[in-house]
């Protein structure tokens, strides 16, 4: 059996989502069935894909900052934006 | 000021470590990551409180185990951005530091490899190692059906783990054949729990299995949804009738490249092995570099894999003394190179790629445009890279330097060491401003003269 | 390669290739030599900034007549008319400014100097703390990575033969011209320009020259893509910060600061003792900056003589051989200083003076 910490919520584009408290904010919306977290340039829709840092597509903005969703930890109440650009 | 940095906690970069410590050198890791393992040992995220122990959980612990009670002193969730050296002296910049250190050891592990095509860029299309990091780190699975597609041994892990965690797996599209598997066999046999686990893996999915084929587009609205497969012949070309499978998630890769922008910004000479998952940096068999003081180990050498990594790690660390022991890796070498051998890309992949597929996912530059550019003049990887961007954006190049020679490689007829790579530059990662710069206290800019009038 | 060119051409950067163009109209027949790929030297890594406000007051009448030949290239290039600041945040810095930008106004540059609240309403995101501003409405850019597609472009619409990945390592002189050696492989030509940029030096001493140049090496660095917080080129009352936002939302920012290595070495690397306050500045003068990551940091270089002047006229006593280089906005006038240069070699006489190569080496000589 797999037991997991304590559910907590945060907002995403200004929706509610539930995490477990410590996972990463890719991995709380995927299991939220939220593939689709970015824009492209091309205005494409874009999810995490390499999971590891790397590729920059899980990029989202938090504080104001781009951050790769794959590897910042969801905190309560965090709130996540979709990244802006011009 | 250490006598040893490691760059990249996985089982090359510890092993390096810890035999740099027990040789009596005063040694400092550093990784990206909240804790050691690597991408193969990844350790659970906080948010798994207890689990059933598996392979990972064991290893990945017994490393850190082993690191916490040596020596060596770490430093977790860094990022190194640039790397260089001034006279003996390696200065390794992370956030807001610089650490030194008099050798340096690079330990930083591969990305995948993964072969553009249409629809590659759907939410829910994720790398094969992508979603190992997922299983890891959060026991999680990608999706409720699964298409699991690529080549190399991955592809059967990860279909194991998406079942085991709960998943269901649409199917297995593997580009390698039976026989490619069956090649392999001979010097699996070396590894005979591998080979058994591996059996039972294959044995378990094997009606899944569809042998010889590939995606040749992935489709959905604003993510996957069907997945379009076809036959490929030898060379890895499709053929025949499509058919489509459905999915709400695809794990795709075509096995590892080594992760060398560490060593090429460091400075060491690379050069390029098809066996070895493409560019890497030239070494002695200790992993000894170019340079003087700068060893490299683990699949950023060239991708030999896991059970190689730590003995590669043990003699990076030998490697200082000029005259340290080596360890053989001979059998594991054998073993690590066939896995790889498994993903070398064959000529009929860049059929794959179509026209007007984005092959730079950061900046959207197609297969059309880049071929325009070489065809108009451009032949180096600067030179396209300037003319039409691709390579340009956050992710470094990382995904589409391989397909952008590729193409270069079919349009000129040039040879992957004559096509070269891109100039190596700073930050390895994109690093947030005020994360690399303190405030600025005005009256202490250095200005070092005004320019003229 | 059996074909004696009139004229070898060697080094593909703006200041070649502009040269080139030049003298084929005028009927010669040139080829275009290059070690690497044309336009990938500083021609196409440098910062791309066309302001009136950084160039030099003796060189702004060129530097005018250069902004014009960008702006007919037009988006080919990339070229954006934005408007420029240039922005002093301390009183040392005002005064500086006054005084900088009232010359360059008296030579030809369209400069005001603007009030707080005006540049406030010109860059809303621009720090609170500015002491004095001057402002160019001619003032932007080009993208500079486009100077190789864009003259490779133009050379083969010219049918100009270009000969990339050529290493000049020897030049022979006999009674025909110049013998132009890489390795086994040879180029003959009557006459010859060096225009190798940080390594004119280095090719001039093959001809037993020996110029008084040393390299600098400037450092850019590029942001991931922003929403918009800049609108036009922003500059710095010393010189040392120019920053502009592409369409793309992408923020150029260089300065001129100096990173390591020298041109013979090989590409040069940066040096974070100089670009971290290069950063710092920048953030300093647009707080929002600091949350844009960096995406990459490089360094090109340029051939600095002691006065700071461009370096384009006949080399040595040589016969036929002649030698052009710039530093310090060569990329805003090198469209125009190269036509002046094929004019010269033409036979004609400039529109403008040149800077003879063979000049004595004043720090202050021609200002
Ligand atoms: C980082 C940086 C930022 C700058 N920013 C600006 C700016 O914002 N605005 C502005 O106006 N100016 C700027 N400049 C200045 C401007 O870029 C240069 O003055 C201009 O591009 C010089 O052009 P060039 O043709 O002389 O040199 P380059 O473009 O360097 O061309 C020289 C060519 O010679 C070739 N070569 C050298 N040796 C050999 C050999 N032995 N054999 C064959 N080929 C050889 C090289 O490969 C190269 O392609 C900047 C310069 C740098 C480096
Ligand atoms: S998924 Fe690639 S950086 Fe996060």
């Amino acid at each position: 059996m797999i037991r997991r910490a304590a559910e907590i919520t945060f907002q995403f584009d200004g929706d509610e989502f539930t995490a477990f408290d410590g996972e990463t904010i890719s991995a709380a919306l995927l299991r939220s069935g939220q593939k689709n977290i970015r824009s492209a340039p091309t205005g494409a829709p874009r999810g995490m894909f390499c999971g590891m840092g790397v590729c920059q597509e899980c990029v989202v903005e938090v504080d104001g900052k781009k951050t790769e969703a794959c590897r910042k930890k969801v905190k309560a109440g965090l709130i996540v934006r979709k990244a802006t650009y011009v | 000021m250490y006598d040893v940095i490691v760059i990249g906690a996985g089982p090359a970069g510890v092993n390096a470590a810890i035999e740099a410590d027990n040789l009596g050198y005063s040694v400092l890791i550093i990784d990206e990551q909240g804790s050691a393992g690597g991408q193969v040992w990844r350790n659970k995220s906080s948010s798994i409180i207890d689990a059933p122990k598996t392979e990972t959980s064991i290893k990945g612990n017994a490393l850190r185990d082993a690191l916490m009670s040596s020596n060596v002193s770490v430093k977790y969730e860094a990022r190194v951005w640039h790397i260089e050296k001034c006279d003996t002296i390696w200065n390794i910049h992370i956030e807001n530091d610089v650490l030194t250190s008099k050798n340096l050891i690079i330990a930083t592990g591969a990305y995948e490899r993964i072969i553009p095509i249409p629809g590659w860029t759907l939410p829910g299309v994720i790398g094969l190692a992508g979603a190992t990091a997922l299983f890891k780190e959060h026991m999680m699975v990608p999706g409720h059906k699964t298409v699991v597609a690529g080549s190399g041994p991955l592809l059967f892990y990860v279909a194991n783990e998406i079942e085991r965690l709960g998943g269901t797996v649409e199917a297995i599209v593997s580009l390698n054949s039976r026989f490619d598997w069956l090649k392999s066999l001979l010097i699996m046999i070396t590894q005979p729990i591998l080979l058994w686990q591996g059996f039972k893996w294959v044995t378990a999915f094997y009606k899944k299995t569809i042998w010889q084929s590939a995606p040749i587009k992935f489709e959905g609205a604003d993510h996957i949804e069907l997945v379009k497969i076809k036959k490929v012949d030898d060379d890895w070309k499709p053929i025949g009738k499509e058919q489509i499978l459905e999915a709400d998630s695809v794990c795709y890769g075509q096995g590892l490249i080594p992760a060398i922008e560490a060593s090429r910004l460091a400075g060491a000479e690379h050069h390029y092995d098809e066996t070895l998952g493409g560019w890497v940096p030239t070494i002695d068999d200790m992993g000894r570099t170019s340079i003087e003081g700068l060893f490299v180990c683990g699949d950023n050498a060239g991708i030999l894999g896991a059970l190689a990594a730590p003995i590669r790690g043990k003699n990076a660390a030998q490697a200082i003394n000029k005259n340290g022991v080596v360890y053989d890796i001979g059998k594991f070498e054998r073993f690590g190179k066939a896995m790889t051998a498994l993903s070398i890309p064959r000529a009929g992949l860049l059929n794959l790629i179509d026209t007007d597929t984005d092959v730079c996912r950061c900046e959207g530059v197609t297969r059309k445009e880049i071929e325009h550019e070489i065809i108009t003049g451009a032949q180096s990887p600067n030179a396209i890279k300037s003319g039409t961007r691709c390579g340009m954006g956050p992710c470094g190049g990382r995904f589409c330097a391989d397909a952008q020679a590729m193409i270069n490689e079919h349009v000129t007829g040039k040879t992957r060491e004559d096509i070269g790579l891109p100039t190596a530059r700073p930050p390895l990662r994109p690093m947030p401003m005020d994360q690399i710069t303190e405030e600025l206290n005005y009256d202490d800019l250095p200005i070092p003269g005004v320019s003229p009038l | 390669m059996t074909n004696t060119y009139d004229i070898a051409i060697i080094g593909g950067g703006i200041m070649g290739c502009g040269a080139a163009l030049r003298i084929k109209e005028g009927g010669m027949d040139p080829v275009v030599i290059d070690q690497g790929d044309i336009g990938q030297g500083a021609s196409g890594v440098n910062a791309g900034t066309l302001s009136m406000q950084i160039k030099r007051v003796k060189l702004m009448p060129y530097a005018i007549k250069g902004h014009h030949e960008w702006q007919l290239m037009g988006e080919k290039v990339g070229f954006k008319k934005t408007g420029g600041l240039t922005l002093a945040f301390n009183d040392r810095e005002a005064e500086l400014l006054q005084e900088r930008m009232t010359m360059k106004r008296d030579a030809g540059a369209d400069i005001t100097f603007v009030n707080p609240k005006k540049v406030e309403e010109i860059e809303p995101h621009l720090a609170k703390k500015i002491v004095a501003a001057s402002f160019c409405p001619d003032d932007g850019y080009a993208n500079s990575s486009l100077s190789g597609q864009y003259y490779r472009g133009r050379l083969t619409d010219e049918n100009i033969d270009t000969i990339e990945r050529f290493q000049v390592s020897e030049i022979n002189i006999n009674s025909n011209g110049y013998e132009i050696s890489s390795g086994d492989q040879v180029i003959k030509a009557t006459r010859i320009l060096i225009a190798c940029g940080g390594l004119t030096k280095h090719v001039a001493a093959m001809l037993g020259e020996d110029l008084p140049i040393r390299a600098r090496i400037n450092t850019v660095s590029v942001t991931e893509r922003a929403p918009r917080i800049m609108n036009g080129v922003i500059g710095h009352a010393t010189g040392l910060l120019t920053m502009k936002q592409k369409d793309n939302g992408t923020v150029l920012i260089g300065g001129g600061w100096q990173g390591k290595g020298t041109p013979e070495e090989g590409r040069g690397a940066i040096n974070p003792e100089t670009l971290l306050p290069n950063l710092q500045l920048a953030q300093f003068a647009v707080p929002t900056l600091s949350k844009v990551r960096v995406v990459r940091s490089w360094t090109g270089f340029e051939a600095n003589v002691p006065d700071f002047y461009p370096l384009a006229g006949r080399l040595g006593e040589k016969d036929n051989a002649y030698i052009l280089g710039c530093v310090r906005g060569g990329y805003t006038i090198g469209p125009y200083i190269s036509k002046l240069m094929g004019d010269l070699i033409l036979g004609r006489e400039p529109e403008m003076p040149l800077f003879d190569p063979n000049r004595v080496f004043n720090e202050d000589k021609l200002i």
